[in-house]
């Protein structure tokens, strides 16, 4: 392949244009022979800092241009840099220019198109072209200057207000900093007039409450979806405290649990209660605990023993600790027998092994899985099926769930399993709390059903463009300021 | 007892040993068909002075002879067996309830388990249980030891653990009633029989625990799996233990054991006899009740499953401020459609209770007391659909369609939609003036749902004919049909609610006396002429919230019987809700009294 190689002339040429690019401003003026006419700037520039809001907005406002409408095209807003953000554009520029000139460089010595080539050329060639490249970088290195104090460095570009407007909202600030902020007028051809500043700097502050209703990221709407679900959970609470009574759906999982009891007590058989596989980290073993706790104090009152073997040490000193507070509100604390609740292994179907072997030699009349369960589901539950036992099984794994439904008596799903512990103790405050929680529930299958019927309305309505951007302004406001 | 060929047996006589009275009827075969011919009656005399229940008995007896002319007792005071011309009788049976009826204390494991399976077993034998001791009936064992001593059962029925299950617990229980040494209520002298139907491993251990103080009987398990219950055994040694102990202990009891063909049954047990044997025959779900003074027992026959309770405190006279208490004044007043001053009413409350044997004398305490018999009727058959479950602990079998609807076990069996036959005795229920009062008594406690034929027996004749099934079942059954119910007529009633005057079902009815159609809105009954023996064919098409068997919305077809009263069209709904507010309710319920024509004005006299 036949390179071309770059003449010292040409290569003075592109540094003097890279030079120029790297000096330029955007308030380049209009050449070409058009004589340009700048407008005259707008005035009284106001910053204030917006209010509630999380401390990083600030309002700017401003007195039109005395040429604005006829001879405004648009306002230009500008913001104060930190001196970190200065050093950081100069560096950025002066990248940029490197990678300019050396560009150049390479482009003089190969033409255009010189990378798809790279891979052709001989060492020797690669070996020239790094010493090029090289060589224009230092060149460049000593060429460029910029400027701090220049106003390109010192304002960076916010965005633009239309002719007429007058305020300009300025987000994501850093709440630690202190800025002064630029407005700049546009002509109808582009010319651009001196820019007005704000006098002192400001800094946003972070307010109390971050109120807005209208827009994302708010806390308005949040804070009304908080207050209305503590709301019904405190309101539930205090009426469950007054005495009322507060109906709860029967569980029949859990109102099986005596009647599991009753049938290991009647056969003679021992309880097996498997608390998952999961650690004591995960909310499923702790719910899991709550309900071992209820029916280790059945076990107790029926004289009936309980065996809990474990996959994990920790959920074992829980288990023990658990049922031995259970034996002794029963009022029998010389019946626990803490070699019943016992560590097995941390492996997943070492642990399985273990309990089928093991139900099918003891053929306990009850069996409970409660917890985080994974693939040993459907053996636990088939191995305790056949051996007779009557099962329950609890359990917030969506993909355990149909298994334990087909093979167990009765399965707590999800969130009865974590209502378990209200249910069970029966006590005004959990009741309530329960009652509270249903009610945010249903607020939010409402006002998922309200944005479902707006977004369908929407889509319905596409014929008539006005009446359908009705309905999906609304679905958006609802999907990203209210629920965002 | 004699070897009766039933074939050859034209006169049959019966008798009731109650507690105030002994009760006698006579049976004859008239033109081949068992008919129900004469009755008597006389007080009963177990009690001192007379300390002889047969004394009762030939005084009823007389009466019987009196009436129908036909010589039952010869000079030395027995009835004459077998029958030849215009003298004696074929058959003589009896029942009893004299002196409390029997009553027994049970025992098992777990109170909803075994337990339960025995209290089934000793109702179901006609037996008042006392009280029932479980392990985890939350009593300490020195208090379940005093209970046993406090208590004087006629016998007692421990059970507990399956076959080859619990022993320990089960010997335990039997350790409880060792030392109590309960004493026998009949004869102190004899001893106390218990009966054991528990598991059979530790029935080994349980001879070694009773000394001789306790007649023990060892039967077959009455669970001897989760999934089974096999009370027959234990009920069979129940009536063994009854005769042998408690009656023949029971003042002249043993002398009229000798004149019976067969043995005398507890009365409450013939009642249920009789109510399964024609639920059997007919295959139909049959519910019975009896409101006594003291006790309400409700029978049901539901898909071949007999069960039997008794609601020892919900009662008529005795028990009547029980009922009071239980149900709260102002749930008895709903049923009452004008105002009724309260004090006046607990005044006659008390009244009725220390004074049982009144009867009402005015038109308000009649509507009064009506109140309260619904309201007592309607606990007491809570009670008993509450007992009358499924098996507890037994195995489910799931489907992944189940997710959403897995129903606990130990579920009612009781379902109005199934029932086909309701069946009324007792005084309030049978004496009522007005046999319109009766059905509407019935319909409004047990809410019937769907089509419900409505009865009355009329002169508590049940328990004679469940000893007669025993040994002439086809002349027990002869008899039920044609003298032992009043038919009272047939109830359609719709399952569901809905909004007042709106239509709950239309109806149109074809027969030989009655052909008629309409429309039924939510909230009205109404009464159609429909007379004994005859039939008409009613075909309902229920709205979509309503359901008449078929299912919500869907029509139903079917041959209605009438009666005394008629046919009773009911879209008040079921569950059946009456308007809270005072004024609405009482409005709600004259509409309801007019419609049936409960209360109707006596007619001037004519001078």
């Amino acid at each position: 392949m036949k390179h071309s190689r770059v003449s010292p002339l040409r290569l003075l040429f592109l540094l003097a244009l890279v030079s120029s690019l790297a000096s330029a401003t955007h308030g380049q003026e209009a050449d070409d022979g058009v004589v340009s006419s700048p407008p005259r700037p707008p005035s009284n520039l106001r910053a204030v800092d917006y209010p509630m809001d999380k401390g990083e907005k600030i309002d700017l406002t401003w007195d039109l241009s005395l040429d604005d409408p006829e001879n405004v095209s648009t306002y230009l807003v500008y913001r104060s840099r930190t001196d970190k953000e200065i050093e950081k554009k100069i560096a950025d520029d002066r990248k940029k220019f490197i990678d300019a000139v050396k560009t150049a460089a390479t482009e003089g010595l190969f033409g255009e198109g010189w990378k798809d080539r790279m891979a052709d050329l001989t060492q020797e060639q690669l070996t020239h072209v790094r010493e090029v490249r090289s060589r224009a970088a230092e060149r460049a290195e000593t060429t460029f200057s910029s400027d701090p104090t220049s106003e390109d460095n010192v304002y960076k570009f916010l965005g633009t207000a239309m002719p007429g407007e007058n305020e300009f909202v300025i987000d994501k600030l850093d709440g630690k900093k202190s800025y002064t902020f630029m407005v700049k007028a546009v002509g109808t051809d582009l010319s651009q007039s001196a820019g007005v500043v704000t006098e002192v700097g400001l800094t946003p502050v972070l307010q109390w409450f971050d109120g807005e209703w209208n827009t994302s990221g708010g806390r308005f709407w949040l804070s009304i979806i908080i207050l209305v679900f503590c709301g019904a959970v405190v309101f539930w609470i205090l009426r469950a405290r007054s005495g009322k009574p507060i109906r709860v759906r029967k569980i029949a999982g859990l109102e099986a649990v005596d009647e599991a009891v009753g049938r290991a007590t009647e056969m003679g058989r021992p309880i097996l209660f498997v608390p998952g596989i999961q650690d004591m980290n995960d909310i499923q073993t702790i719910a899991a605990m709550t309900i071992l706790s209820h029916i280790s104090k059945t076990a107790a009152e029926y004289d009936a023993k309980i065996e809990v073997p474990t996959a994990r040490s920790l959920v074992m000193t829980t288990a023990r600790e658990t049922v031995q507070a259970s034996y002794l509100t029963a009022g029998k604390p010389d019946a626990y027998n803490q070699d019943l609740i016992y560590y097995v292994t941390d492996e997943q179907f070492g642990f399985v092994a273990y309990l089928s072997g093991m139900m099918v030699r003891e053929k306990p009349a009850a069996c409970f899985y409660m917890g985080a369960f994974y693939a040993e589901s459907l053996i636990l539950a088939e191995t305790g099926n056949h051996v007779g036992a009557i099962q329950i099984a609890g359990t917030a794994m969506p993909a355990q769930l149909p298994f334990f439904v087909a093979a167990c008596d009765y399965t707590l799903i999800g969130e009865e399993f974590f209502a378990a512990s209200a249910y069970l103790s029966g006590s005004p405050e959990e009741l309530g709390s329960l009652k509270g929680q249903d009610v945010g529930k249903i607020i939010v299958v409402f006002l998922m059903f309200i944005g479902i019927t707006l977004f369908t309305l929407a889509a319905l309505t596409s014929a008539n463009p006005g009446l359908s951007s009705i309905f999906r302004n609304m679905g958006d406001f609802l999907k990203n300021v209210i629920l965002t | 007892m004699n070897q009766i060929d039933p074939d050859q047996v034209q006169v049959i006589l019966a008798t009731d040993c109650g507690s105030t009275t002994t009760k006698a009827i006579l049976i004859q075969k008239l033109e081949g068909v068992y008919r129900q011919t004469h009755r008597g009656e006389a007080p009963t005399t177990v009690e001192e002075p007379f300390a002889d229940v047969t004394m009762g008995v030939i005084n009823s007896v007389t009466e019987v002879e009196e009436l129908s002319g036909r010589k039952l007792v010869d000079e030395s005071g027995r009835i004459i067996q077998p029958a030849s011309g215009d003298e004696g009788c074929d058959i003589y049976i009896s029942t009893s309830s004299a002196g409390g009826g029997l009553q027994m204390m049970v025992a098992g494991v777990v109170a909803e388990m075994t337990a339960a399976s025995a209290k089934r077993a000793a109702l179901g034998a006609g037996a008042i249980v006392m009280d029932v001791i479980s392990a985890n009936d939350k009593r300490k064992p020195h208090e379940q030891i005093n209970r046993i001593r406090e208590l004087r059962p006629d016998m007692i029925l421990v059970s507990g653990g399956t076959d080859g299950g619990n022993t320990t617990q089960v010997v335990q229980i039997a350790e409880l009633i060792a030392p109590a040494k309960p004493q026998p209520r009949f004869g102190k002298e004899f001893t106390m029989p218990l009966i054991y139907a528990g598991n059979k491993d530790a029935a080994p251990l349980i001879e070694k625990v009773f000394d001789e103080s306790i007649d023990l009987s060892i039967v077959p398990n009455l669970r001897p799996k989760m999934e089974m219950e096999n009370l027959g055994p234990a009920r069979d040694m129940i009536h063994d233990m009854f005769l042998e102990h408690v009656m023949a202990h029971a003042p002249g009891y043993d002398k009229l054991m000798g004149w019976t063909d067969a043995p005398i049954m507890p009365t409450p047990a013939a009642v249920g006899n009789i109510l399964q044997r024609i639920a059997k025959d007919k295959k139909i779900n049959v519910v019975g009740v009896d409101i006594g003074g003291a006790t309400t027992d409700v029978f049901s026959v539901f898909d071949k499953t007999f069960n039997r309770t008794v609601s020892a405190n919900l009662g008529m006279s005795y028990s009547i401020s029980n009922v009071c208490a239980e149900s709260g004044m102002e749930n008895i007043l709903r049923w009452v459609h004008f105002d009724m001053d309260e004090r006046e009413l607990r005044n006659r409350v008390k009244n009725k209770m220390i004074r049982p044997t009144t009867i009402p004398q005015s038109k308000e305490a009649l509507i009064f007391e009506q109140a309260v018999a619904r309201e007592a009727l309607r606990l007491a058959y809570i009670q008993h659909k509450e007992f009358a479950t499924t098996l507890k602990g037994v195995q489910q079998q799931r489907t992944v369609g189940d997710t959403f609807s897995q129903e606990a076990g130990g579920q009612t069996i009781v379902d109005n939609m199934k029932l086909n036959l309701l069946v009324a005795s007792g005084g309030v229920l049978s004496h009522a003036p007005r046999m319109h009062q009766t059905a509407l008594l019935l319909v409004d406690a047990f809410e019937p749902e769907g089509v419900t034929h409505l009865a009355k027996d009329s002169i508590f004749m049940m328990p004679h004919l469940g000893v007669l099934a025993e040994v002439h079942t086809k002349a027990a059954v002869e008899v039920f049909e044609k003298d032992c119910l009043i038919y009272l007529g047939t109830c359609v009633a719709a399952k569901g609610l809905g909004k007042p005057d709106k239509l709950c079902f239309t109806f149109t009815l074809r027969g030989d006396t009655l052909n008629e159609s309409g429309e039924m809105n939510f909230g009205d009954i109404r009464l159609l002429p429909l007379g004994p023996e005859e039939t008409a064919t009613i075909t309902c098409e229920p709205s979509r919230n309503f359901d008449l068997g078929a299912g919500p919305g869907k029509k139903i077809e079917q041959e209605v019987r009438g009666g005394t009263v008629g046919l009773i069209l009911d879209a008040r709904g079921r569950p059946l809700r009456l308007p809270v507010d005072r004024p609405a309710c009482q409005k709600a319920i004259a509409k309801w009294v007019d419609a049936i024509g409960l209360y109707p004005e006596p007619e001037e006299a004519l001078v």
